[in-house]
Formats: structure tokens, sequence, C-alpha cells
């Protein structure tokens, strides 16, 4: 410590240029991780926040919440069959006009038995109580829908907005919940606790089923490849300087060496500079991360919280020592023999 | 005696061909004996100085430290000896340069796990009282090479060993340094061996020895 600090307070500007390569690449990261995080949350919060732990499809839907048909007497078979509370779920991609209005609005009609778990929570307006009302995502709001307005879905069907519920979306679009007895078939039976499936019907966790919503894994994929090839980066970027800040370093590490300094105390003084630059970093880009989210315009899929960003900060500070490896090798073989120069050896 | 060189070896491979780099040397130095070690260039000298301050283990040989042989010590122990029985001085001073002066100090302390003491006596003692918060780019030569000494002095080794001292120093500044040294070796009772190619600052030695083709010629009393 008593040298690391030293030297990183004698030789600042190249260790706050280096800083700030990787604050900028670690901002980076964390921005590309809110937008993983938005998009996930965009494209399938409704699932995640589905109110169950698995899901029984078809097994012919391998997976895939929008290909499984279930009648609705196998469904309620099913539901027979579990031992703790179940429910059907129909999921319908459709489009909807504001009282006849000319604007088309895309919506995920989401309907389920009344009285059921899945129904989320009322954060505005108030529950359904007759059968053409609905409970509709309020990201529908900055589509200029408010608390009465009619949906309506084709030529006969029109539905009432009776109250808005939060952070339910599914395939980028909002989700309208409505509770409906006559269905006559379904897409998905939803379990809570343990699913007990036959043969025709496979039982997925609900996490599993995200990747059966259209577009969810490519979309996670790219930006996870993304955040992978920035953590690949970070390391490289530190690992290149400290390699070359340590050859340069050479007879400073010999006359230590000769001075009587251990391997073991010169390498932790090196990490412990590689850890201070990460850790500077990863605050400092903690800091503009969440300013640049808070610049983002509201309906802008990105969701950066504390919770987002500690596991890349983890894996940064982690990937940042090990590309330290190098430079360590290079300090164990300095011979402190270096330090007296003419000899041959 | 502090130190005691027995019967010393050291070859190097260099590929299918050895090379004899000291050749049964001994040599002995007593507490507050200063000691010249002069020869020609790849005379081994340096090899010598390596071998007793326990940068370099001899092919054969004893090297007795304080009574203690350190040429069958590991590396780990070596090192540790080295902190705290041996102060170098090398050819350009070698300070770290991202050190202040009293840092240069400090730091033996801290590689020992000593309490850092007050290390302005002893830099008011080497008339560098003035420059305690300076870098060592903001010394001058021979204030470089007085507190590269200091910082050899620090941990009240038994044994200080200079590698050319005065290499970088202009002749005066050069002659000051040694008789610096050779002074805390004398008054501090420490054994000092010093490797040296200038022929004006041998006067301040107490014995010159002479070593040629890596054997240890002439004694000089």
């Amino acid at each position: 410590m008593f040298l690391a600090i030293r030297e990183l307070l004698f030789a600042k500007t190249k260790y706050i240029l280096i800083s700030l390569i990787t604050t900028l690449t670690v901002s980076l990261i964390f921005i590309v991780s809110g937008l993983a995080e938005g998009l996930s949350a965009d494209n399938a919060s409704s699932i995640q926040g589905l109110a169950a732990d698995y899901l029984v499809l078809e097994a012919e839907a391998e997976g895939e919440l929008g290909n499984s048909f279930i009648p609705m007497q196998q469904a309620k078979e099913i539901m027979n069959d579990q031992e703790q509370e179940a429910n059907t779920l129909s999921v319908q991609m459709m489009n909807a006009t504001i009282g006849g209005g000319d604007k088309q609005i895309s919506l995920a009609l989401f309907a389920t038995e009344r009285g059921g778990m899945l129904m989320p929570e009322v954060m505005e307006g108030r529950f359904p109580k007759q059968e053409n009302e609905v409970l509709a995502d309020d990201s529908l709001k900055q589509e200029g829908i408010q608390i009465g307005d009619e949906l309506q879905l084709g030529e006969k069907t029109s539905y009432v907005v009776s109250g808005f519920t939060t952070d339910q979306r599914y395939s980028h679009t909002p989700v309208v919940f409505i509770e409906s007895e006559d269905l006559k078939q379904v897409n998905a039976v939803a379990v809570k606790g343990v699913a007990v499936t036959d043969g025709d019907y496979s039982a997925v966790p609900k996490i599993d089923a995200l990747g059966g919503i259209p577009s969810y894994s490519q979309e996670q994929a790219s930006l996870n490849m993304m955040i992978i090839f920035l953590y690949v980066i970070t390391a490289f970027v530190l690992a290149a300087f400290f390699y070359v800040m340590t050859l340069q370093k050479r007879d400073q590490f010999g006359v230590l060496k000769a001075l009587g300094a251990n391997n073991k105390y010169l390498i932790s003084g090196l990490i412990t500079q590689i850890i201070l630059l990460s850790v500077v970093s990863v605050g400092i880009a903690t800091a503009i991360s969440f300013g640049v989210g808070a610049l983002f315009p509201a309906d802008m899929p990105f969701i950066l919280n504390m919770a987002t960003i500690v596991q890349p900060a983890i894996i940064i500070i982690v990937v940042s020592v090990l590309g330290a490896v190098v430079s360590l090798y290079q300090v164990v073989k300095i011979d402190p023999l270096e330090a007296i120069e003419g000899v041959a050896a | 005696m502090t130190l005691v060189l027995e019967h010393v070896h050291k070859v190097y491979q260099d590929g299918p061909k050895e090379y004899v780099a000291l050749n049964d040397a001994s040599l002995q130095v007593k507490a507050g004996e200063f000691v010249a070690i002069v020869g020609p260039s790849g005379s081994g000298k340096s090899t010598l100085l390596s071998i007793a301050g326990a940068l370099l283990s001899p092919t054969s040989g004893k090297v007795l430290l304080d009574g203690e042989n350190i040429a069958t010590l590991s590396k780990k122990e070596v090192t540790k000896r080295r902190l705290e029985k041996i102060g170098f001085v090398f050819q350009a001073a070698h300070l770290l340069p991202y050190l202040k002066v009293k840092d240069q100090l400090n730091v033996i302390s801290v590689l020992a796990h000593k309490p850092k003491q007050k290390k302005a006596d002893i830099l008011a003692h080497f008339g560098l009282e003035h420059r305690i918060n300076n870098y060592p780019n903001e010394l001058s030569g021979g204030e470089r090479q007085r507190v590269a000494i200091a910082r050899a002095l620090v941990n009240d080794p038994k044994l200080i060993l200079a590698d050319e001292p005065t290499a970088s120093l202009d002749s005066s500044r050069g002659q000051e340094v040694v008789k610096l040294l050779a002074k805390e070796v004398n008054e501090g009772n420490k054994a000092g061996v010093m490797v040296t190619h200038d022929e004006r600052v041998l006067g301040f030695a107490d014995r010159i020895i002479t070593i040629r083709d890596g054997k240890v010629e002439f004694v000089n009393d």
C-alpha cells in the first residue's frame, strides 16, 4: 500500500488517463446493461411478474407460449391435477382503436379466470367488475388512454378500461388483462409451486418461457455479447497498461527486491493499484450511467438500478485483476541482481 | 568477523562452455572495517559483491554473514536477511522516483514491518534536512547518493555494500560520498565493502583487495 498509493499520486497523469478509458468502457457496460434490462422488461415484464412459477404448455409448442394451444376441457383437467393454485392464461396480440378512432394501438390481451391469481394489482382506478371491463398497463397512458376509455377491437368487440396496473408488457406492447369465463381454448395453464404434467403437455419454468417470446432471446443475446466484449476490452486495456508499466519499472522492482522487498509485497502493491483504479472507474461510471439514464426519454426501455450494476461491477473488478496476471509473472521473474549492473548473469 | 567468504567459486554455464567468474575467493571483513575491491572490468568484483550481498548464490563455498551461512538459505530467507542485515548503495543511487526523500527511508521500515520513526535526525546527519519533502529529480547527484547511503543505514545493518558509488558523480562529489560512507562504517562499527574503479577514493578504505580473473590476488593492509 505504502508504495502503491505514493506511485499513483506521483504519476497522476498516467493513471488518470487510464482510469478515463476504463471509466468510459465501464459506463458503456452499465448503459448497455440498463438497455438489456429495459428491453427485457419491455418484452416480458408481464411474464416475469406473473404470479405463478410454471407454465404448462402444449408439448409440441416447444416452450413457445404463442404456439401452445390447449382446449378448455384439457386445461380444466390440468388445473384439477395440480397440487397448488392454477389458472389458465390466454394471450392474444391485437390492434385496437380508442373508441373507434383512427389511431391503431398494438396491445396484448391476457385473459384468465374470474377471481384467479393471475390478475395483477390495481395501481389506479378500480378492478374490472363488468364482463367488458379491462385492467390496462399504465404505458397505455402514453397513447392517450384514460380510465373509462373504450378500446375497440375489430368491429364487434369493445372493452372499457376500468383501471391501470403497472410493469405489464409483452412483446414490446402493453398488456390488457380481462377476466373471462367463456374461452374455448387457452395458451397455457399457469401453476404455483411444482407443476404436474403428462405426455401431451410440458411444464416450463416461468423464466424459461421468456425465451419463447418472439425476439426475446435474440435481443438479449446481442446485447449480452456487447457486454461480454466490453468486459474483455476493459480487462485487456488494464492488462496491457500494467504490463507496460511493469516492464518500464523493471529496475525499480530489482532495487526493491535487492533492498529486501519480497514478491508478496510487490504483487499486493500491483493488485492494490489495479483494484483502486477499477473501483474508482466503476464509481465514476455509475454516476455517468445514472446521469445518462436520466436524460433518456421516459418511454425508452432503459432500467438501471443498483441491482443491475452490482453484478457487472464485480465482474469488471475480477477481470481487471485477472488481466494483471501477466504483469505479476513479470514481477516475480525480475532478479534483484538487476540492481547491480555489470554482473554477467 | 561480520562477513567471511570461504573458498567461493562461481561458475556460469554459457551453453556448452563454462565461465568461471570467481575462483576460490576468500575474504574476511570485520566490524568497523571498510574494504575496497578493485580490479579490471570482468574480473569478478561485481559477482563477489553480489554473492556477499546475498543477491547471487555461489556455486560452491561458504558465505558467513554474522556467523550464518547464507549460501544455503532459501530465496525467501535470503530476501529477509538482505532486509535485516545488509545495506546497499548502488551505482546510480537507484532511488524510487515517486518517493519523497523521507519516504525513501520509510520504505525500508515499511518492508521490515517496523514503525516509521522520525527520519529527520538521520537526514540531518547527512545534511539533507532541507530536502526531506523533495523528490529525487529535484536533488543533485551528490544529494541523491547521500539519500541512498542514508537508506542503506536506516535498518542499522551489520554489512554495507556499495557498488561503484561514485560512478555517477564528479570527482569532488565522489570523494565526499565515499568519505561519508567510510565514516559511517568506521563509527557505526559496521562491515563495509565497496567495489570501485575510482582510484581517487581508495585512500578512504582501510584495506584494498585486488581481483583478477576471478581470483583474489592482492590484499593490501
